[in-house]
């Protein structure tokens, strides 16, 4: 391969690992996951209450936090926060339609945290949260693995 | 220039995890400075180390042959290690059939995977090293526990060659707000020298030893979910020639970055719900300078191959009003895959009619608990008929090919 193919090709793939990185920043296909961008406060996120006012579910983007929070609003009346990392190996979690994947082996979870496939064998930490008067406090811990 | 150096010194800074990063601390956040871990990791685990692993064993009978065999296919043992909380380490290693012994055909020991994960946020991460692209359903997720039958799917092995792993990068994530994850990947490409008739380009793979990086591949997928569906689609394109130009050029072959291509999509699907699961899959393959290989290796290679497979199954324990059998399963499945790895050759080709197969398989899988599995099935494979020139040497003691065969497969499986 001579130089000017070389450069050209290597411009080329720059280009398309541009391409994927830009695909992050899309924001307009599909039905949204409804998210909450937020930062922690030492180990303690609060939500305002009128996220969840027109859905059962929030997905809590922590900046600089090593997971994401599920913030699911249960039947009667109470939240679960879950700590969107897999028990197995770490790995961050997707969400699904119907709960958590993980692709580095295939570990399921339902909107519960309940392992619904492995290797994971423990479901997801559960975060413990209060809900004081406009506003949830949900107090973030170490996701235990393995 | 500065600038430039400027740029390169925060990109590194950004994966150096530091306490100053973070002004307010907790007394528990002080603690784990202290201890050596970064701030981050006090929100992710105390165990830095994870080892894991998985592994399957199976008896086959072949009803044609009247024999049978039983093998330890594979034992996987997978290590991880965190780093901190942006940079991790995946590796598995794998034994297959127990044994290896030096100068002596049988088992293989070599790494599936082994590769630096470096995370940008909780939905965007780059792994660099030996890794394995998203293409199909089963290479990326292919524990024994997680799939129906005893064998994997012949179309996920002759067509798209799982386990597929190859040295490179892999961008990684999820579009913010939706349900809809992406990849993209950069890597080494094949080696058409080493495609064998009968098993598509699953020879060509080099799986991170020397493999030519003259010739690279890229490769991207997108996911969806919906409801309880999963939708996916795969690409993949790759240059199959990794000699110098005169090298390629004395064999009249295509040589370069993508040199001599060879183009992989694919499209699945799958659902879960109430114990029923269903899963499909369609995938094709191209070599259009297919004329060239053979010319140049006369490895009676595939010009176009294709192969799909449909599954359902059902667990008869997920509506069970028994709380001990509700943490169990027993699937009972079919699936039938037709495939044909030489669906058009080239020219300068022989057509193997044994290549244009259709697998049915019946069976049921056991999860006693989550991560064990007992699975016994049977499948049914019919093939159109064997070509007589390609029968160089003829044993006269041979019998004579029979289209139709029947497999009875146990086995076991695990993971942890």
């Amino acid at each position: 391969m001579d130089r000017r193919s070389f450069v050209k090709q290597g411009c080329s793939t720059c280009v398309a690992i541009g391409a994927g990185l830009w695909i992050g920043t899309l924001e307009s296909c599909g039905p949204a996951i409804s998210t909450f961008k937020t930062t922690q406060t030492g180990m303690k996120v609060s939500v305002p209450l009128t996220e969840l006012a027109n859905s059962d579910f929030k997905l809590v983007r922590l900046k600089n936090f090593g997971y994401d929070v599920g913030l699911q609003k249960q039947p009667d009346g109470s939240y679960t926060a879950l700590a969107l990392l897999c028990t197995h190996a770490n790995n961050p979690l997707s969400k699904t339609g119907n709960g958590y994947t993980c692709s580095l082996h295939g570990s399921r979870f339902d909107n519960n945290g309940n392992v619904k496939r492995g290797p994971a064998e423990r479901g997801l930490t559960k975060l413990p949260v209060q809900q004081l008067s406009d506003h949830l406090e949900i107090q973030l811990q170490e996701a235990r693995v393995g | 220039m500065n600038r430039i150096l400027g740029s390169l010194l925060t990109l590194l800074s950004y994966f150096q995890v530091s306490a100053q990063q973070y002004p307010v601390l907790t007394q528990a956040q002080k603690l784990v400075i202290r201890t050596g871990e970064d701030s981050l990791s006090a929100g992710i685990a105390k165990n830095k180390t994870v080892v894991s692993g998985y592994g399957s064993a199976f008896y086959q009978r072949d009803f044609n042959k009247g024999v049978s065999a039983v093998t330890l296919e594979r034992a996987v043992f997978f290590i991880g290690h965190q780093f901190n909380s942006k940079i991790t380490f995946f590796s598995e290693t794998e034994i297959e059939n127990a044994k290896v012994e030096g100068g002596e055909p049988g088992g293989e020991i070599a790494l599936e995977q082994a590769y630096l994960q470096f995370r940008f946020s909780n939905s965007t991460y780059l792994v660099a090293g030996l890794f394995i692209p998203r293409i199909g359903m089963l290479n990326e997720n292919h524990l024994p526990v997680n799939f129906n039958g005893v064998e994997r799917p012949m179309v996920e092995t002759f067509i798209i060659p799982a386990t597929w792993r190859e040295l490179g990068v892999g961008l990684y994530g999820t579009i913010p707000g939706r349900p809809l994850n992406y990849s993209v990947g950069l890597m080494n490409g094949l080696d058409s020298k080493n495609f064998e008739h009968g098993t598509g380009f699953r020879g060509g793979r080099a799986e991170g030893s020397f493999a030519p990086a003259n010739n690279l591949a890229i490769t991207g997928a997108l996911q969806y979910f919906v409801s309880d569906f999963k939708f996916q689609v795969s690409g993949y394109m790759g240059g199959t020639v990794g000699l110098s130009k005169n090298g390629a050029d004395s064999l009249q072959l295509n040589s370069g970055a993508f040199g001599t291509p060879l183009y992989l999509g694919e499209a699945s699907m799958t659902y879960s719900h109430g114990g029923f699961s269903a899963k499909a899959i369609g995938t094709y393959v191209t070599l259009p300078d297919a004329y060239k290989v053979n010319k140049a290796y006369a490895n009676n290679v595939f010009e176009h191959m294709y192969g799909a497979y449909a599954e359902v199954g059902y667990n008869f324990f997920e509506n069970i009003q028994n709380k001990k059998l509700q943490e169990q399963e027993l699937v009972a499945f079919a699936r039938f895959e037709t495939l044909d790895m030489n669906s058009q050759i080239p020219s300068n080709g022989i057509y193997d009619g044994t290549l244009k197969q259709q697998h049915l398989i019946v069976g049921l899988t056991y999860l006693p608990i989550r991560n064990v599995v007992i699975k016994t099935d049977v499948r049914l494979l019919n093939t159109g008929p064997q070509n007589p020139e390609l029968i160089i040497n003829p044993n006269p003691a041979a019998v004579p090919y029979q289209e139709h065969n029947t497999f009875f497969n146990l086995g076991i499986g695990y993971s942890f």
